[in-house]
């Protein structure tokens, strides 16, 4: 019975993030659409929202990945699984209170490793995945974005630079509709599988599954209605958006920016690696923008997003240590996961309304 | 050590299939764009041969791009 309710309380607190991480989401997914002209605020969310949801069946690579490859499932009870999430959400939660640009990805991956470690112990860690898998393709893939993107929109201006700028404007605003959908349907594959990792990770650990089963459908399904739903909602709070942010940007500028992210995440999900979208999605427009003129990138905003990057796996990793801790005060039922739930409740409904009450903040986490 | 932990041949093919995507479907498009251009310009100054041969260049790059899309999905959908 206690097993169960935790279970219960793992998948609605995964769902819960997921929901969060298409919220903090939207900005970067639908920033550079709107701050080029190439679609209005509404259409671009809404159609971001639903290519989310579509975005999150069509792979389960990175789902296998976080559920089989980071940590031993055959160790993990769900409470290991529920302290992570706590970890990671209330990693998301300050960063979002004092606007530090984060990654909720590697907020959930720090979450879930620091909560095994400190039950388990570094035995319950699989390095190779962790490194191989998650550390070394977190690296990468910002650069890449950075490069691809750079080289991208060099090739760009050099093709289309003698044409009549309208024509242009309006030729990029267009392809933009294109890129910005695989961006979402990117965001979407990737983002989504993470939940659908952990989820999948407690209902191994919980005896639902055995250890080599995929997410079953309820569990991408459900993944995938969370997120586009998250994604919707946080639409309508974007106040400052990530592209204007670090860089002003032309419609050629977006579009390269928006393939180079999508090129990459989709890549990257195909080979089941779970990646920041945040920085992917960053490292194309500093790479688009830095290509034009490297004063044109808010290094400013660049170097917190960095520091913040540093910061995450190890924060996150450490609240999950310390949320798995104080569970184990209450023994191991459900008395402790209620309590912990109880008080991140209380904890988030005090930040909105003290957010709310001193003026709403710019984007801060995301994928 | 660090070779055996990282997932040398995925990583390689993740950095080479983002790079060809990336930079191969902008280029396209920018060709594309290019070839409506001239098409316009050229139509306007009654070069009707060239306006046409740009106007191909242009669908087809178009066309290329709508592809890349379409298969890169595809694969997406095969794992």
């Amino acid at each position: 019975m206690d097993s169960d309710l935790i279970l219960v309380i793992v998948v609605a607190t995964a769902l819960a993030f997921d929901f969060t991480n298409g919220f903090h989401d939207t900005a970067n997914v639908v920033a550079t659409s709107i701050s080029t002209g190439a679609a209005r605020p509404q259409v671009a969310i809404g159609f971001a929202a639903l290519l989310n949801f579509v975005g999150a069946f069509i792979s389960i690579s990175v789902a296998a990945t976080v559920a089989k490859d980071v940590v031993d499932a055959e160790v993990i009870t769900p409470t290991i699984v529920f302290a992570g999430l706590i970890g990671a959400i209330a990693w998301n939660l300050i960063t979002w209170y004092f606007g530090l640009p984060s990654s909720s990805s590697h907020a959930l991956i720090g979450g879930v490793v620091g909560s095994a470690v400190a039950a388990v112990g570094f035995d319950a860690v699989i390095a190779e995945g962790l490194v191989g898998k998650v550390l070394i393709p977190a690296v990468v893939a910002p650069i890449l974005a950075f490069l691809v993107a750079g080289i991208a929109i060099g090739i760009s201006y050099r093709v289309v630079g003698k044409q009549r700028p309208g024509i242009v404007s309006r030729g990029y605003r267009y392809g933009q509709i294109v890129s910005g959908g695989l961006l979402a349907l990117a965001h979407g594959t990737n983002d989504a599988q993470k939940t659908m990792g952990v989820i999948t990770l407690a209902l191994i650990a919980g005896g639902k599954l055995s250890a080599d089963a995929d997410p079953p459908t309820w569990v991408i399904a459900s993944a995938a209605v969370a997120i586009a739903l998250g994604t919707y909602s946080g639409g309508w709070r974007i106040i400052k958006t990530t592209g204007t942010k670090i860089i002003k940007m032309d419609a050629a500028q977006g579009f390269s920016a928006q393939g180079a992210g999508a090129a990459v995440i989709l890549a990257s999900t195909h080979f089941g690696f779970p990646l920041s979208t945040t920085h992917v999605i960053n490292g194309g427009i500093m790479g688009s923008g830095a290509a034009k003129r490297l004063s044109a990138v808010r290094w400013g905003v660049a170097g917190n997003i960095f520091v913040a990057w540093l910061l995450t796996l190890p924060a996150a990793a450490a609240i999950g240590a310390l949320t798995y801790g104080f569970t184990r005060i209450f023994g191991t039922g459900a008395l402790g996961p209620v309590l912990v739930t109880l008080m991140a409740l209380s904890l988030i409904v005090a930040a909105f309304a003290r957010r709310a009450r001193e003026g709403a903040p710019v984007t801060a986490a995301g994928g | 050590m660090i070779a055996t932990i990282v997932e040398t041949k995925e990583l390689w093919q993740t950095v080479a299939a983002a790079a060809v995507a990336g930079i191969g479907v902008t280029f396209l498009f920018s060709l594309g764009i290019w070839g409506s251009g001239q098409f316009l310009e050229l139509s306007r100054s009654d070069r009707q041969v060239a306006a046409t041969a740009a106007g191909i260049v242009g669908l087809l790059a178009f066309a290329a791009v709508a592809a890349a899309v379409i298969i890169g999905i595809l694969v997406m959908t095969q794992k």
